[in-house]
């Protein structure tokens, strides 16, 4: 136990993300990219754009108020320390994101009210659910409800995102490949330290379902109005389609032709089953929100 | 015929040694990049020497054939894992 909880070193952080995969790089993509011209020329493109930049930093922003409400709950001093790094890659994301709608042409001064404007009200009710037991310091069912839910769906709907922009924005598919280094170890602390606190600590189940199953209901409806919004053609998502050319995949689907009906079904079916099977794994049933 | 898993374990056919080259992984110190690779999704095939963490998606590699029993580690989440054989495949299983 002693070793596992060591791994949790800021040493070993600093070593693998500002001197790994984040070296060289500048808020998370290379120097020298910038977000594609038939993108900013395109309005409704570009709208659309911003719309998903926003769901991003919302995300992340209720990810950096957990991360850090987390550091005075965690019992041990390795989980503070790691959840501290956490913290960090957090208020990063924000950043990143942030920058993203700055690039899309938002001015600085019209953040806040593009955020308000765009954001998902399923999303700030998924946010609601987690930040509450966070405020109650409950270690186990905040875990969960961050590094687990909340990370999950980040982990699939991040490499959704990046599968779609790989080809048509390397600007952003390079941001949105250091995300997806940092959730490894998000989820990998979720798993690794909730796995060894429900079986010490088993009566919490049913609350923790409980959260999961509520936080559940809330994504699979922030899916559903967030693809119902996108209203159309493929190219709007993911770059006009290169003929003769084969779209980007994302579990076996063809961005570049899927209907929104078929992308949003692909997204809940992935985050859904890597829940049931990760819950599996820890000792947690999974609650169906029906 | 003798059952190879009866023989004793010096008798067993030794473990076939991989050299590691760098595969462009940089999530983790220096150091420890040609340990792992990205999986490439569904068409991707584990070599004798690899494991694929169900935590987090990154292919483990050893310089040595892994076989059921192994414990390896996946740095880039931090979790243990051990192999077992489940229908004629290794599986990583988290311990926690």
């Amino acid at each position: 136990m002693a070793d596992f909880l060591a791994n949790y070193s800021i040493q070993k952080w600093l070593e693998s993300c500002p001197q790994g995969y984040l070296e060289d790089t500048v808020y998370g993509h290379g120097p020298d990219e910038s977000e594609p011209a038939e993108l900013l020329q395109n309005d409704d493109y570009r709208e659309q754009q911003i719309r998903t930049t926003v769901q991003l930093i919302a995300g992340e922003r209720c990810a950096l108020a957990a991360s850090s409400g987390l550091v005075n709950a965690a019992p041990d001093q390795a989980s503070k320390t790691f959840l501290a790094t956490q913290t960090l890659d957090e208020g990063r994301h924000v950043e990143i994101f942030t920058q993203r709608l700055y690039d899309l042409g938002v001015k600085p001064n019209d953040l806040e009210t593009t955020i308000k404007t765009y954001i998902n009200p399923h999303l700030g009710k998924f946010a609601e659910v987690l930040l509450e037991k966070i405020d109650k310091k409950d270690f186990v069912a905040g875990v969960v409800g961050q590094n687990i839910v909340l990370e999950g769906m980040a982990f699939s709907v991040f490499e959704m995102l990046h599968a779609g922009a790989e080809a048509s924005n390397p600007k952003f598919a390079h941001t949105l490949s250091g995300t997806i280094a940092d959730e490894r170890r998000h989820v990998g602390f979720g798993e690794n330290r909730i796995g060894e606190l429900i079986r010490r600590y088993p009566e919490k189940k049913p609350e923790v379902q409980r959260m999961q199953r509520e936080m559940t209901k809330h994504m699979l409806a922030t899916f559903h109005e967030a693809f119902a919004r996108n209203g159309s053609p493929a190219e709007a998502r993911t770059g006009a389609p290169q003929k003769d050319r084969a779209g980007p995949t994302y579990q076996g689907l063809n961005l570049a032709e899927a209907s929104n009906e078929e992308m949003e079904s692909a997204l809940s079916a992935t985050v859904l089953k890597e829940f049931k099977t990760r819950l599996g794994r820890i000792g947690l049933e999974y609650q169906s929100p029906n | 015929m003798t059952d190879p898993l009866e023989l004793p374990t010096s008798a067993r056919r030794p473990r076939q040694t991989f050299e590691l080259e760098e595969t462009g992984f940089n999530e983790v110190p220096k150091r420890f990049r040609r340990f792992y690779r990205r999986w490439r999704g569904a068409g991707d095939k584990l070599g004798p020497n690899e494991a694929l963490c169900p935590v987090c998606k990154v292919v483990i590699r050893s310089t040595k054939e892994l076989r059921a029993g192994d414990r390896v580690y996946c740095m880039p989440c931090m979790s243990r894992l051990e192999l077992v054989e489940e229908e004629g495949m290794l599986i990583a299983k988290v311990i926690y």
